[in-house]
């Protein structure tokens, strides 16, 4: 890309060009130096208020700091002996790797189909296309909360349970050490299925439909050319996709969590984000907390490889 | 391929109508008892949940708006979501200016760190930005997220920019700078008014981050009423023992009312700039 752009200024014929070699290369500088100049002020914002806070951590994991107007003191490791000792941090990495598993094991398959079936232009598709695209609009706290309503022990689902004749099935869900992370993981669902196949639709719009024309006429079915045909033609976009989501929903969580069900009861729903925001703001326990985050992060950073490693375009 | 199916309906296909649809109820369901909730007391939506509402009162979206201070959430809201905004946009603009004008190395190896902004994620940085925060004497300060906020939503929107100033031809600017302009005014002037769309998309995205944050916004500015956003003043209408669900319902829509009014009057734009984000980021 680079090399090209270069191509192409110092081979550019005089008769097009209104500058001279010499001016040219003053220009270059020049350009260099404005580039600099344009360029370091979001460098430096960016710097100081994302890379150098994500990066504190690594440091702040290695201090004893019993809240945020407390004084910090050195503790080497300790942290992280604490945090390989807590059930509690296992339990979150267990709940952690639930969510992640079922949550992406659902949302990209069925999102894949949503947007294949989009890009099909079946009646009223423009509907669906809105309704899928409805709670991408909602923040983290307003699906949180939609769904606080609907699960309530008198909410919307256990009323539709009594009213067919299932009241048994009735449960405080967000208070049911069964159903607690599962909500969490609805509400993930509900959430990121819709706007994922608005993703794949669009990706798969721009799939030539000669390709499909070729499987046509070989006889294949609808299924076949969704699987066979589309999927390996996007599998690349795939895993960016999923990429993406495994980092919305790891991160994310702790907010669903934090307005749903606190983490509880008990730990059934405490996820490693949600622990992270606890440890530090609500146990007053900095240190920790920011151990569970390095853990986090990297925990992340390496997900986020992998998927994009073992989901790649196979030609 | 689609013609061919609407004229030959198979089973295959009712199905798969049939399910997509189902997807699509699933989707609104929640939306409307969201809504139908609203507008009962706490008796009519136990007794009858999926009822419509026997009479339209507005008296849950009074109360909520009293009870969480929601006016001036929403001013805290907007003050910091547009103080944030107009700092991304002076921040990308230039940035991107400059990344798309230049074929060096600098330039280069300037936006590979943009692009790798999306390994980043912002939650990993909560705990120190409120140290950071107590540190500058801001904390509890809607200022502090004025200033923050940007960095969350730089790496995004000086890509993008970047992208739509590359397909500004050169020589527009070497002409006016032949005609003596200087940079700025070719910055502000030419390239500026040229990208409006994806100008549009940046904003918007950025629009969408800022009035939805929520954790930061939480950790940050805390729970007072004088300065909480409206993404934490909702919350607190949920009650220590028992929540009256109309009225949470009825703050939930309040805080989404500014999003549906921005995405019905700019429905396409708003589409393509959250599928350009996260394809993008």
């Amino acid at each position: 890309m680079t090399s090209v752009a270069q191509h192409e200024i110092d081979h550019r014929p005089p008769t097009l060009s209104p500058v001279t070699p010499r001016r040219s290369r003053t220009i270059k500088s020049a350009q260099r130096r404005a580039v600099t100049l344009l360029t370091a002020p979001g460098l430096i914002w960016y710097a100081v208020f994302m890379v150098i806070p994500a990066a504190s951590i690594f440091v702040f994991s290695l201090l004893d700091w019993p809240g945020l107007l407390a004084p910090a003191t050195f503790a080497g490791f300790s942290n992280y002996a604490e945090m390989v000792a807590d059930p509690v941090f296992w339990t979150a990495v267990l709940n952690t790797l639930i969510e992640l598993g079922v949550d992406l094991a659902v949302m990209i398959p069925v999102s894949f189909m949503l947007g294949y079936y989009l890009t099909l232009k079946r009646p009223g598709h423009r509907i669906l296309r809105v309704l899928f695209f409805t709670p991408a609009l909602l923040s983290l706290s307003a699906r949180a909360l939609v769904f606080f309503g609907v699960l309530a022990p008198n909410g919307l689902v256990n009323g539709i349970f009594s009213l067919i004749g299932l009241g048994d099935l009735s449960t405080p869900w967000l208070a049911n050490p069964d159903t607690s992370l599962a909500v969490v993981m609805i509400v993930d669902l509900w959430g990121g299925i819709g706007f994922t196949a608005i993703l794949f639709a669009a990706r798969l719009a721009s799939v030539s439909p000669e390709i499909y024309e070729a499987a046509e006429l070989d006889g294949a079915t609808s299924w076949r050319k969704m699987w066979s045909v589309a999927m390996p033609v996007i599998r690349g976009f795939v895993g960016i996709v999923t990429m993406l989501q495994f980092a919305w929903i790891l991160f994310g969580s702790a907010t669903t969590v934090l307005l749903l069900t606190r983490g509880g009861p008990g730990s059934t729903s405490t996820t490693l984000s949600f622990m992270v925001y606890n440890e530090a703001f609500v146990q007053s326990n900095i240190g920790y907390s920011q151990a569970i985050g390095v853990v986090l992060f990297i925990f992340g950073l390496l997900g986020m490889l992998a998927i994009n490693r073992s989901i790649r375009q196979r030609y | 391929m689609a013609y061919r199916t609407r004229h030959k309906p198979k089973a295959l296909v009712v199905v798969a109508d049939s399910l997509v649809w189902l997807y699509g109820l699933i989707i609104l369901i929640p939306v409307y008892y969201l809504i139908v909730t609203s507008l009962k007391t706490n008796t009519e939506i136990f007794s009858a949940p999926a009822a419509l509402p026997t009479h339209a009162a507005l008296d849950n979206f009074i109360n909520a708006a009293n009870f969480a201070s929601l006016p001036q959430a929403l001013i805290n809201s907007s003050v910091i979501t547009i103080g944030a905004e107009l700092v991304t946009l002076g921040l990308a603009i230039p940035a991107a200016y400059g990344l798309s004008r230049t074929d060096g190395k600098i330039g280069a190896a300037l936006e590979r760190v943009f692009s790798a902004g999306f390994l980043i994620p912002a939650f990993a940085a909560l705990v120190p930005t409120v140290i950071l925060a107590v540190n500058l004497n801001l904390f509890y300060n809607p200022i502090f997220l004025v200033i923050f906020y940007p960095a969350t939503q730089l790496p995004l929107s000086v890509v993008l920019l970047t992208q739509y100033m590359r397909s500004i031809p050169k020589e527009l600017e070497e002409s006016s700078m032949m005609d003596g302009a200087n940079r700025w005014t070719v910055l502000w002037r030419i390239y500026t008014p040229l990208i409006v769309p994806g100008l549009v998309s940046v904003a918007l995205l950025n629009f969408l981050t800022f009035w939805n944050e929520y954790l930061f916004s939480l950790s940050i500015l805390g729970t007072d009423t004088a300065v909480r956003t409206v993404q934490v003043a909702v919350p607190a209408l949920i009650g220590q023992q028992t929540t009256n669900y109309g009225i949470l319902a009825a703050g939930c829509i309040i805080s989404i009312i500014p999003v549906l009014v921005v995405y019905l009057l700019l429905q396409r734009q708003m589409e393509n700039a959250l599928v350009a984000g996260a394809l993008k980021g």
